[in-house]
């Protein structure tokens, strides 16, 4: 739509005038990490984040939600969808939810987190800092960042603020912002282009379908699997911050009383020993990913090779969330995929 | 399910569990009343019952002279319930299974009388009689036995995480103890317990046991190379209250 460009010293104002007037959720600062929170004023707002620990997916879909309260045999759902704004999204992030919009949208259209997700307002913001196992430069780059409803980028005296929706436009009004000139938007596009070329960590095979294909034709090499996840403690820590994962569980827990009770559900991750545990009937159970190695192949393969067709991509965006959280620091995709790729 | 029979029993242990089941608050825990029959409970009455639905068994089996309730408690039982560490995984209890001289360093000069006399091992109530459902913990969490309670009240198989604690960590969005420098065995422990310790800035010390698989390998490595202890006291580190889950118990 349009591009503005707000100077400096007025951009405080113009996130304290948004959070006054609307539920704003930005990256803040929790101990030595950057979480997405809601934002009590907007010097909390810590656009020089570098990664958050959880992916902003949370906001659509919290990672223990309750979504029906029931009493005997009624019952009701009980996700309230509340307007938000994303504030400081970085674009791996928006690759990602545009990923998860189109697999909870198809199928059994997930409702829960469509509702949240059309009532919200996302704005992006560019990577100041560079999070310590980041390799989006060299995954899915063809892949662009859509979705969203404008894009904040920091040049030298203020921000490059760019709109693409209504919702994004109605934001202009909380601010002074002057229409861009030619040099702020192509300092932007400078200070974007360059942050490519700074990960700390590469994929030295940019090709997604060659790595695809190399990956897919390791899929019987056992030994090499099992040697992966040797130190694996089938956690699930690297599904859980993935902003591309999406499973989860639903349990029925009742209040005291026995007769009322909430139904929820939480993140789940196909890492853990049980989530390819399932009942065969008359008792009987089979685990059919029962070994570690079975288990992180699977991820490795949902990252790279399942789900290309559907996405036109890799279903991993760099972000490196999964390389941090990982104890044993076993779960980096760019290590088992330059590893497979070199064989 | 009609309204259970439901019997109480202690063993080795501090019945810390026992109060744990008492916090629920007065009026909850009368509202549970109208779900359930209490039958038999040491603390509170002195009627025993000749069947029970439910027999919820706190403590380790430590003397060789309670085999015989133990046995006779599961007789009259249709569903044996060990509840908190000490009865699901001896817990605590075990520690001195690794000792030679317990005895010494705990009773001193009085070690040889008769009625301080218990065995060389603390072990887990399913050590000696079948036991259906384990509600870990040091101390159990009372909504989690009131779950698992819920469940078979209601006819259904409860649910029993076997996942490590680190699972429950991220959807806090706790940062991760190794983050900050220091250690924890989340890695290795069962989740259920919303992992509250890592939330308040202290290392998990995996006192619902391990999980049924754990990587104590893995565990030890970690410990040293990211969570910075001695070789020896990351070796030992998972003893506190798992020593009876590791592989050399
Ligand atoms: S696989 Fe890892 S690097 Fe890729 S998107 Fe998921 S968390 Fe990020
Ligand atoms: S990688 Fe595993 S947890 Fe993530 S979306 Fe795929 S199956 Fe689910
Ligand atoms: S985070 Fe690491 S240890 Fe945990 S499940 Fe993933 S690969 Fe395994
Ligand atoms: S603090 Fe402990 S339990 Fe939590 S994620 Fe880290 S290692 Fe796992
Ligand atoms: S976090 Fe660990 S030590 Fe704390 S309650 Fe849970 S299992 Fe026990």
């Amino acid at each position: 739509m349009n591009k503005y460009f707000i100077k400096a010293q007025d951009f405080e104002t113009f996130v304290t005038k948004l959070v006054e007037a609307k539920q704003v959720i930005g990256p803040v600062a929790k101990k030595s990490r950057f979480v997405f929170e809601k934002l009590k004023n907007s010097k909390e707002l810590r656009l020089d984040y570098d990664v958050t620990v959880l992916p902003p997916k949370k906001e659509f879909f919290p990672t223990c939600q309750p979504i029906v309260k029931f009493e005997g045999d009624k019952f009701e759902g009980c996700v309230n969808v509340e307007e938000k704004i994303l504030f400081g999204v970085h674009f791996y992030d928006i690759k990602a939810l545009d990923m998860t919009d189109l697999l909870y949208n198809e199928n059994h259209r997930d409702i829960n987190y469509m509702a949240h997700r059309e009532a919200a307002t996302i704005v992006g913001s560019n990577v100041q800092n560079i999070a310590e196992r980041a390799f989006f430069g060299t995954v899915g780059v063809h892949v662009k960042p859509k979705g969203h409803d404008a894009f904040l980028t920091k040049i030298d005296d203020g921000y490059l603020f760019e709109t693409y929706t209504d919702k994004g436009e109605a934001l202009v009004s909380f601010g002074t912002f002057t229409k861009a000139k030619k040099e702020h938007e192509s300092n932007a596009l400078d200070v974007n282009n360059r942050v490519m070329g700074k990960c700390p960590e590469v994929l030295d095979y940019v090709g997604y379908e060659s790595v695809a294909n190399k990956v897919r034709k390791a899929f019987n090499n056992t030994a090499f699997w099992e040697d992966c996840a040797k130190d694996c403690f089938s956690c699930g820590s690297c599904n859980i911050v993935c902003p591309t994962c999406y499973c989860f569980d639903v349990q029925d827990n009742w209040n005291v009383d026995q007769v009322s009770g909430t139904r929820t559900r939480k993140w789940d991750g196909c890492l853990t020993e049980d989530f390819a545990k399932i009942s065969l009937g008359f008792g009987a159970q089979e685990n059919f990913r029962e070994k570690r190695g079975d288990r992180f192949r699977h991820r490795i393969m949902r990252k790279t090779t399942y789900l290309n067709a559907k996405l036109g991509g890799p279903a991993c965006v760099g972000c490196g969330r999964c390389s941090m959280s990982c104890t044993s620091d076993i779960a980096d995709p760019v290590n088992v995929i330059n590893k497979i790729m070199e064989v | 399910m009609s309204k259970p029979k439901v019997g109480f029993f202690d063993f080795a242990s501090c019945e810390g569990c026992q109060i744990e089941l008492t916090n629920y608050g007065d009026a909850a825990f009368v509202e549970l009343l109208n779900h359930i029959d209490i039958v038999e409970f040491r603390e509170a009455m002195t009627e025993t019952a000749e069947h029970l639905t439910i027999a919820c068994i706190e403590g380790s089996f430590t003397r060789e002279a309670d085999r015989g309730r133990l046995e006779n408690i599961r007789e009259r039982s249709d569903i044996v319930i060990a509840y908190g560490a000490c009865a699901s995984t001896a817990g605590v209890n075990a520690l001195k299974n690794h000792q030679k001289d317990f005895r010494k360093d705990v009773y001193g000069e009085d070690r040889n009388m008769p009625h301080l006399y218990s065995n060389d091992r603390a072990v887990p109530i399913s050590e000696v009689i079948k036991v259906d459902y384990n509600v870990y913990g040091c101390p159990m969490d009372k909504y989690e036995f009131l779950d698992i309670v819920s469940h078979l009240v209601h006819g259904k198989e409860p649910v029993i995480p076997n996942h490590p604690v680190c699972i429950e960590c991220k959807h806090n969005e706790t940062i991760c103890r190794y983050f900050e420098g220091d250690h924890c065995l989340g890695p290795v422990a069962r989740a259920g317990c919303r992992a509250p310790c890592p939330a308040d800035g202290i290392p998990c010390e995996a006192c619902r046991g391990f999980v049924d698989n754990p990587n104590e390998e893995a565990m030890e490595k970690v410990l040293i190379k990211k969570g910075k202890l001695p070789e020896a006291r990351a070796k030992h580190k998972s003893r506190i209250f798992t020593a009876f889950c590791r592989s050399d118990a």
